[in-house]
């Protein structure tokens, strides 16, 4: 026993000293792969792999510790080599895992705002068309209206020529519509008083006039024959207008847009030879003048 | 409580599987090793790996290591194959997902590009 003790201690103490050292060196002095490792899994563990892939990460740290304990447990070994170029793939991998998922999340950001935008622009193409058509539809109301409107006018402008025809000869001239009243209708002779039957006819040409013509411009012309003197006929004539205009106007014509004038025995339309063409040329003339378009 | 003569071929061959993993000298070869880490590099290239540098650099590497450890396999150090198997499908894997995020840049960037278009009216 005691050679064999004898042999043990020397042994035994040595490695007592030499473990220590050993085990100082491995830990002072780890293989490059397992800086490199430590380092890849801080960088990992402080960047964006901690939000966006904690499970990638989690496997990152274990395959460390594992390269940690092989460092331990066998020192710079190829195993602890492997293990930390292991562990430093984890941690790369955590990292781009990260990167991947943000980049997803960016697509599917842009991919919605693309989508809430060309719904945006769908939503503005379809409000303009609905103003244009509503727009169109309004136009094309008015249209009617005025179409309506010009029609109804139009009727009724016929309506009061087709009155004023049966009362009075009516003749379309260059100067107008012409309505031409005789004078033994409207007067007695040399007087410049309407009579009863002529009141009544008047009346029904200054509805007409309301009615067909209600914006034009009325001119009353007084005409005689040739006998007697020029100065009493110009007068008379004009007497006799005057007395049509005012007739006119009472029956509601608007004052502002008709005068009278006496244009006496100068603008015959008949013979003054004989009765007949005598009793042609006393007359009233109602001139209604063309719309000024 | 006697244990059914029927359960003790399954015991004795339980028995025999522990014993062979506690032997080191005869691990069996990593074949499941192998085919995760061809798996996973069969991956990297249909996810277009080759069409950037670090992922193809990472695949390169897998594919070097794979090789490396089949050769370890035929010499019979299922050990050392094992562990550069490890390797071959951390790099493998790794390859995979710079792909992926590679990919998921140019489809980001694709959208934003349309964002951009839209938002320029047409």
């Amino acid at each position: 026993m005691s050679v064999r003790h004898s042999f043990l201690f020397p042994f035994a103490a040595t490695s007592l000293l030499v473990a220590p050292l050993v085990a100082g060196c491995g830990s002072t002095l780890p293989p490059k792969e397992l800086v490199d490792a430590r380092a890849a899994y801080q960088a990992a563990s402080r960047g964006p792999a901690a939000q966006q892939a904690p499970a990638e990460l989690h496997v990152a740290k274990q395959a460390l510790d594992q390269a940690e304990r092989s460092f331990n447990d066998d020192g710079d070994s190829p195993q602890t080599k492997d293990y930390a170029y292991i562990a430093i793939r984890k941690a790369q991998l955590a990292e781009a895992s990260a990167r991947a998922l943000i980049a997803q999340k960016d697509k599917e950001a842009a991919e919605r705002e693309a989508q809430n935008l060309t719904l945006d622009q769908l939503r503005t193409a379809q409000k303009e068309l609905s103003s244009t058509k509503q727009s169109l539809e309004k136009t094309q109301d008015q249209l009617a209206a005025e179409k309506a409107a010009r029609e109804a006018a139009e009727k009724k402008a016929a309506q009061a020529l087709a009155d004023l025809q049966k009362i009075a000869a009516v003749k379309q001239e260059s100067r107008g519509m012409v309505i031409t009243l005789s004078g033994s209708v409207l007067f007695a002779s040399n007087e410049a008083t309407l009579l009863p039957a002529a009141i009544i006819k008047l009346n029904e040409v200054a509805d007409a006039l309301i009615k067909g013509n209600p914006d034009a411009n009325i001119t009353v012309e007084g005409h005689t024959d040739s006998q007697g003197t020029r100065q009493y006929n110009m007068e008379l004539s004009k007497r006799r207008a005057d007395a049509v205009r005012d007739q006119l106007i009472s029956r509601g014509v608007a004052a502002d847009r008709i005068k009278a004038v006496g244009v006496g025995p100068d603008r015959p339309v008949a013979d003054n030879k004989t009765p007949e063409g005598r009793a042609n040329n006393r007359r009233v003339e109602i001139i209604v003048e063309p719309p000024k378009s | 409580m006697r244990t059914p003569s029927c359960l003790k071929p399954v015991m004795m061959a339980g028995l025999s599987a522990l014993l062979a993993i506690a032997c080191g000298s005869s691990i069996p070869p990593p074949s499941d090793r192998l085919a995760s880490a061809e798996a996973a590099a069969r991956s990297a290239r249909e996810l277009g790996a080759s069409r950037e540098p670090k992922a193809q650099l990472h695949l390169k590497l897998a594919d070097e290591q794979i090789e490396q450890a089949k050769k370890l396999m035929a010499d019979g150090d299922n050990k050392r194959a094992d562990l550069i198997l490890q390797r071959a499908n951390a790099d493998a894997e790794l390859a995979v997902m710079l792909a992926k995020e590679f990919n998921a840049r140019a489809e980001a960037e694709k959208a934003q590009e349309r964002v951009k278009q839209l938002k320029s009216g047409k």
